[in-house]
C-alpha cells in the first residue's frame, strides 16, 4: 500500500500544553519518512480462534451471572482504507469505563462504583465488508487530574491493526452533542475541526433495537491506499 | 488495483492517546505473547523508556513485530508479535526470534509505542549493533542512527533505551 503524508492539522499536536502529559512525552523531531517494504505489505496475523464468545457483548462478561448496569447500546461501523476499500478480517479491540465513569484498572482512583458485571473490554474481527459490531453500555464522563474541573467526554477507546502494519491506529470514539468537547484538551489537541468531528459517532435509529438498546455508528478510515487485491 | 484517478479520497480517522487505562484490556495479548515457543535462535532486547526529563515512562505499552519469525513461531497464537507494558521503573524486555534464514540486516523488531500523553502512537524499529547496516537504518541521518541500535551486553542480551523527547530522541518513522 501507499501512505501519503497526513495533511497538517489532522493528527493531534504531539506537544499540546493544555494536555499536560504531552509536554514531556511528545517527540519534538519531525517524523522520518522511510521506505520499508514489510510494514506496508505485511501484517500481524490474528486468527479467529483468539476471539471468545463474550468478546462482542460487554454487558454479559464471561464468568458473571448478571448484566451490566447502564444505558445499553450497540456500536457498529465500517473500517475502510483511504480508497474506501473494506479492511477485512482485521482485529479491533475496544475498552471503556463503566456507566458510572470508572475503569476496571488498578490505577483508576475515581471514587465511582465498579460494576461487578462489567469489565469494559472486548475484541472482534471485521467482516467481509469491513464491519465490526459490539454491544456495551454507554460509558460515563469522569474526572481526571489535568486541570480544574477536568472531565473527559464519554468515549470508547479503539485499537485497530488494519490490513498492513503501517495502518495501525489507536483512537477514541465520542458520542454526539457532548457538552464537554469544548473543554477537553485531548479532543481539542486535533487542530482540524473536520478531523475532530470524524471522531464523533452518529446516533442510528436503524441500529436501534425496539425495547432493547440504542444504536451508534462509527466508521473508521485507516491510512493507506492502492491496496493490491492480494493484500486483502 | 489502483482506484480511478477521480475517486474520492476518504478522510482518515485521526489518532487519540491510548490513555492510562489500557492495561487490563490488553492483558490477554500480553499473556499470549509472553514466553512464546520458537524454533529459531532468539535475542533478548531490554531497555527503559524515558520522557523528555529523563523520567521513566511507567505506563507505556510497546508492541514488537518481526515478520521474519512467522515460520519459527507458527505454533503460537500471534506469530512474530509481542506486546509488553513498561514496568514501574520504565523497563521493558522482548525475547524475539531471529531466524538464521532471515536477512542478516533485518531489524530485531519493528516497534510501536503507545502511552498516556502520547496523542499518536509512534513507529520505530530496533536494530542490532553487530548486524550489517539495514537499508531502513541507512535512511536515518547518521548522527541519529545510534538511537535505534541495541548494544550487546556481556550476558549476550541487547540493551536499547527509548527516549521520547529531547537529547538523544529516538527516531520515529512515518512509512511511505
Amino acid at each position: 500500500m501507499k501512505f501519503d503524508s497526513v495533511p497538517s492539522g489532522v493528527y493531534p499536536e504531539l506537544v499540546y500544553p493544555e494536555y499536560k502529559s504531552t509536554v514531556k512525552r511528545g517527540p519534538l523531531q519531525p517524523l522520518l519518512r522511510v521506505d520499508a517494504a514489510l510494514p506496508v505489505t505485511e501484517n500481524i496475523a490474528t486468527p479467529p480462534a483468539l476471539l471468545l464468545p463474550g468478546d462482542i457483548d460487554l454487558t454479559r462478561p464471561e464468568g458473571c451471572d448478571g448484566e451490566a448496569i447502564g444505558e445499553r447500546i450497540v456500536v457498529t461501523g465500517r473500517v475502510t482504507d483511504e480508497d474506501g476499500k473494506p479492511v477485512r478480517n482485521s482485529l479491533v479491540e475496544v475498552w471503556q469505563c463503566n456507566a458510572a465513569g470508572r475503569y476496571r484498572h488498578k490505577k483508576d482512583q475515581h471514587n465511582a462504583p465498579l460494576d461487578p458485571n462489567f469489565n469494559g473490554w472486548g475484541k472482534m474481527l471485521t467482516d467481509d465488508e469491513g464491519r465490526y459490531r459490539f454491544v456495551t453500555v454507554k460509558p460515563g464522563p469522569y474526572p481526571w487530574g489535568n486541570h480544574h474541573k477536568a472531565f473527559r467526554p464519554a468515549h470508547i477507546h479503539f485499537s485497530l491493526f488494519g490490513n498492513v502494519y503501517a495502518q495501525r491506529l489507536v483512537t477514541q470514539m465520542y458520542f454526539p452533542n457532548d457538552p464537554l468537547f469544548d473543554y477537553d484538551p485531548i479532543f481539542q489537541s486535533v487542530p482540524d475541526e473536520a478531523a475532530r468531528q470524524r471522531l464523533i459517532s452518529r446516533f442510528s435509529i436503524e441500529e436501534t433495537m425496539h425495547e432493547h438498546l440504542l444504536g451508534y455508528e462509527f466508521d473508521i478510515v485507516l491510512r493507506g491506499r492502492d491496496a493490491t487485491p492480494m493484500g486483502l | 488495483m489502483n482506484a480511478p484517478a477521480n475517486a474520492p479520497v476518504n478522510k482518515i480517522t485521526t489518532s487519540q492517546t491510548i490513555g492510562p487505562f489500557s492495561h487490563e484490556a490488553w492483558q490477554w495479548s500480553v499473556d499470549l505473547t509472553a514466553n512464546v515457543e520458537t524454533t529459531a535462535p532468539t535475542v533478548t532486547v531490554r531497555g527503559v523508556i524515558y520522557d523528555g526529563d529523563g523520567t521513566p515512562v511507567n505506563d507505556a505499552q510497546l508492541e514488537a513485530w518481526n515478520p521474519h519469525a512467522l515460520e519459527a513461531e507458527a505454533q503460537v497464537a500471534i506469530p512474530g508479535f509481542r506486546r509488553v507494558p513498561s514496568g514501574e521503573a520504565g523497563g521493558f524486555e522482548f525475547r524475539l526470534s531471529r531466524p538464521a534464514d532471515a536477512p542478516a540486516d533485518a531489524p530485531a523488531a519493528f516497534v510501536t509505542i503507545f502511552a498516556r500523553g502520547l496523542v499518536k502512537h509512534q513507529f520505530t524499529a530496533v536494530f542490532l549493533e553487530d548486524a550489517p547496516l539495514s537499508p531502513i537504518l541507512a535512511q536515518v541521518p547518521e548522527a541519529r542512527r545510534g538511537t535505534l541500535l541495541a548494544r550487546r551486553q556481556p550476558d549476550g542480551s541487547y540493551r536499547w533505551d527509548i527516549r521520547m523527547q529531547g537529547d538523544g530522541e529516538t527516531v520515529f518513522f512515518d512509512y511511505t
